[in-house]
């Protein structure tokens, strides 16, 4: 009975069992390192690494969800990565300039491979596959198959900078205060509507939490010289995303893609309009990634992103999406890109041998997936 | 010693806390065919998954007999060994392989080394054949060639190269024409003298007045009764289904028809695979504001197609002329279509109706989303008052509106489906089966809904395959035959052989001016 309970509060909250599970994986290598790994340098370091997939992570919940997979990911941000560095350092473009541009390219490519899944109706792993090919393709052949090196400051700023530590306190602040607002407005419109209220301690409790994980966070960053900018582009980018899942009739609508096309399209739904925006979003994303990565590494480099996609998809599904699409949260996600980073990073501090390491995670996925397909064959 | 072959007693499945099933009892005799009625939501589904092992022994309480010994299956495999076979309403058959192989599928006969021994399989499956009076079929040919009428009776060869000595049929008749289900029941009788026992699940009460010996009733996941068909009648089953009686299924209340506001002209579709061929041809048809109009004729007439082609959801190409209020409108997809003022509840509600995954609520207003949004961001707690609304307005039991629609009855799932196409406010409404698989309590409310909105002013189309709803419904009546209209009658002592010659008969008439 007890068991059962347990298991049942993980079905409803999958969240929580997530953050357990990256608790145990955090506390494993802490004990493995000799505590080496829960440090603020480290944990900067972790997010750090963990933003690419996590930005590309965001587009590809989206993908999942509609219903649909978007193999091209993984070269498409090589390729993005490497034009951001062509503009910025063979064409002299201002970094900002620069950045604008990639952004649009990005969501112009994404755009086209949404054209080839919907007005073409070719799958979208066809799809995908053909852009992850051709798009490296591409890659190697405008960068000459040479890295391009060094790209300016400014962009190396959004890979390798920190946010000013006072910035990033008056941001949490913001943050909080703004989820405060937000709380307290719920209350007083459902009172309004008559409509039934959360009792008043678990918002308080909800808001307490909140505010102490910010500030945790912030305080352990802080120590280790300041947020990293990757990491404070990927809060945002989680922001956005979970904004326009849970909250705008274009969420809905993606959500309901996903569950049954068909009664979609009969509900009135332009159904095609909502996958093109989904991989337009991809595109857009993949733009991000690719130029964080160039910034990071401070060069374009022709194999950049290689398995990019693989990491994106297994952190979705990870993170508890439906490989049939339907259901699926960009938190979950961004956990699930969290749990892949915190295993290359713990192996890594190990001195774990890269073969290992893909085992580990290849294991890890598999795991993740068949624990997800337990708990919801259980539901009553 | 009991001469049942298979006795349930006081079966109680719980799903956390709930009381699906409280205390069903159920028994069988070799040779004797059970009708098992219910309301939708009864619990039927429940207590057909208990029997068969879907549910494993151990995860409800009560007891399973078979031949007076206790039966514990903890799966499908387990049940299937002792001879229970369920037939499920949708074909379980794979399209695209020989009728042999989908009749020994997962039970094939197997030479040395796990070849297929097939002529031992075609043979085998002639007999099973021609034991169902099956002589023309060709068992080597693949499945998808054959109507829905032989693929029943495939699925039921199937059960029997299983050795089954209990059959279950959920719903047999559900996509069958009248004369395919007359052969069905005929082939019930002829097993029934071999000694195979039936439980007959279906809301088609003649039928299971004409096939079955005993009847038992659940309601709410209680045993309502259990008693010879030979006490009973089809009102009587009613009454005991729904436990109130309903003298009167169709609440006909009088409505002013007014002036014709929506025009169908020239409606013509060609099929998907064969573009030689029209499903629909040059169908045109007017309708009043506050007018029922009841679509009927024969299965695969092409009366699903032509109301997919009005609403621009036919998936080949189809030509149509539309005028609302004597004004052409643009229709060439539902976006459209909604936005003219036209809806539609669609045929099937499993693949085109419900999102299962969704929420009952996020499903009722889908279509409407618009309505509760500011710049592209839903109001949640606008729309969860028009969900309550909405909800209680038309009786649509979810424990709450966050629940995933799947988990509910098919009425309820259906009714959902109707309020989500009714929010967007539509001129004409076209229903499309909109009572098919639904319970008898739920259909006189969608019954009821329907003689509201016509009261109010909006037209419906309704397609239907029942003559009787047909004619309890509508105010006019299309007939439709072979993609061609074929009679245009005003329900005024209209009598359903009049519908059928029509839908027969290659000669247009009309009674209408």
């Amino acid at each position: 009975m007890q068991a059962q309970q347990v298991q049942q509060f993980f079905v409803r909250y999958k969240i929580a069992a997530l953050l357990l599970a990256v608790a145990l994986i955090w506390i494993f290598f802490h004990l493995g390192t000799d505590g080496a790994f829960v440090t603020p340098r480290n944990i900067a370091n972790l997010l750090r690494q963990m933003s690419i997939t996590g930005l590309l992570a965001c587009g590809m919940v989206f993908i999942i969800i509609a219903g649909e997979i978007d193999l091209s990911v993984g070269s498409l941000l090589g390729l993005l990565g490497g034009v951001v560095a062509i503009f910025t350092v063979n064409m002299q473009w201002s970094t900002a300039m620069a950045i604008c541009v990639t952004l649009l390219v990005g969501l112009g490519i994404g755009m086209f491979n949404g054209f080839w899944v919907t007005r073409m109706r070719v799958p979208s792993f066809i799809v995908g596959l053909g852009g992850m090919l051709a798009f490296r393709g591409i890659l190697l052949g405008v960068t000459h198959s040479a890295t391009i090196a060094p790209v300016p400051d400014g962009l190396v700023y959004l890979g390798q900078g920190l946010v000013p530590i006072g910035l990033s306190l008056i941001l949490g602040g913001v943050i909080f205060l703004t989820l405060l607002g937000i709380t307290v407005r719920r209350r007083m419109r459902r009172a309004k509507l008559d409509l039934k209220q959360a009792p008043l301690w678990m918002d308080v409790a909800k808001l307490v939490v909140i505010g102490v994980v910010i500030a945790g966070f912030l305080r352990m960053l802080n120590d280790a010289g300041g947020v990293p900018v990757p990491v404070m582009i990927l809060l945002a980018a989680l922001a956005i995303f979970s904004y326009i899942a849970s909250q705008t009739v274009f969420g809905r609508h993606i959500y309901a893609v996903g569950g049954n096309m068909e009664a979609t399209r009969l509900s009135g739904v332009n159904v095609s309009r909502v996958k093109l925006v989904v991989f337009a979003l991809m595109g857009l994303m993949a733009a991000f990634a690719g130029i964080i990565n160039t910034a990071r590494l401070a060069a374009g480099s022709p194999s950049a992103g290689t398995n990019g996609e693989l990491d994106a998809i297994a952190a979705c599904f990870i993170g508890g999406t439906s490989m049939r699409g339907g259901s699926g949260t960009v938190h979950g996600a961004l956990i699930g890109a969290l749990v892949m980073a915190s295993l290359d990073n713990g192996m890594s501090l190990m001195d774990v041998d890269t073969f290992w390491q893909m085992i580990v995670k290849g294991s890890i996925l598999v795991l993740a997936v068949w624990v997800d397909v337990l708990s919801g064959s259980n539901r009553g | 010693m009991s001469d049942y072959l298979f006795e349930m007693h006081h079966i109680v499945k719980e799903f956390s806390g709930v009381r699906a099933l409280n205390g069903i009892d159920l028994a069988v005799r070799p040779g004797e065919c059970v009708g098992l009625c219910g309301e939708n939501g009864a619990g039927k589904s429940t207590l057909m998954k208990v029997l068969s092992g879907v549910y494993p022994y151990g995860t409800w309480q009560g007891e399973i007999l078979w031949e007076g010994k206790p039966l514990k299956a903890y799966s499908v495999r387990d049940s299937e060994k002792a001879g229970i076979v369920i037939i499920h309403q949708e074909l379980m058959l794979v399209p695209k392989m020989s009728v042999a192989e989908n009749i020994f599928l997962g039970n094939e006969i197997k030479k040395p080394g796990g070849r297929m021994d097939y002529d031992a399989m075609y043979r085998q499956a002639e007999a099973l054949l021609a034991r169902l009076k099956l002589k023309d079929v060709n068992v080597a040919a693949p499945v998808m060639n054959y109507g829905g009428g032989y693929q029943q009776l495939f699925e039921i060869a199937k059960a029997l190269a299983k050795n089954a000595r209990l059959l279950i049929l959920d719903e047999p008749s559900s996509s069958l024409t009248s004369s395919e289900t007359d052969v069905l029941l005929s082939i019930i009788e002829d097993l029934k003298r071999e000694g195979v026992a039936c439980v007959y699940i279906s809301h088609k009460l003649d039928e299971v007045a004409r096939v079955c010996d005993t009847v038992t009733v659940i309601r709410d996941g209680q045993h309502i009764g259990t008693r010879p068909m030979a006490e009973l009648s089809v009102d009587k089953i009613i009454a005991m289904m729904v436990g109130r009686e309903i003298t009167d299924l169709y609440p006909r209340v009088d409505h002013p028809i007014g002036e014709v506001i929506f025009e169908a002209r020239h409606v013509t579709c060609w099929d998907t695979t064969n573009p030689n061929r029209k499903r629909v041809d040059d169908v045109s048809f007017q309708l009043r504001r506050g007018e029922i109009l009841g679509i009927a004729g024969l299965v695969g007439a092409g009366r699903t197609e032509l109301v997919s082609a009005i609403f621009g959801a036919y998936p080949g190409r189809s030509e149509a002329e539309l005028l609302m209020d004597g004004k052409p409108i643009k229709v060439k997809s539902p976006e459209q279509a909604i936005r003219a003022g036209l809806s539609l509840v669609p045929e099937d509600r499993k693949r085109q109706g419900i999102v299962p995954l969704l929420g009952v609520g996020d499903n009722i207003t889908l279509a409407t989303l618009e309505h509760y949004s500011h710049a592209g961001r839903i109001d949640r707690n606008a729309e969860l008052a028009t969900v309550e609304r909405e909800i209680t307005r038309l009786r649509v039991k979810t424990a709450s509106p966050a629940l995933a629609i799947v988990g509910l009855s098919g009425g309820n799932q259906q009714k959902a489906v109707l309020t989500k196409m009714l929010l967007p406010e539509p001129r004409v409404l076209i229903l499309d089966e909109p009572t098919r698989g639904v319970d008898v309590g739920s259909k006189h409310d969608i019954y009821k809904l329907m003689f509201e909105l016509a009261a109010k002013g909006v037209s419906i189309i309704m397609v239907s395959s029942e003559l009787s709803e047909v004619l309890g419904v509508s105010d006019r009546v299309l007939v439709i035959g072979e993609g061609r209209l074929r009679g245009d009658f005003v329900n005024q002592g209209l009598t359903q052989e009049q519908v059928l010659a029509a839908a027969i008969d290659a000669k247009p008439q009309s009674s209408a001016a």
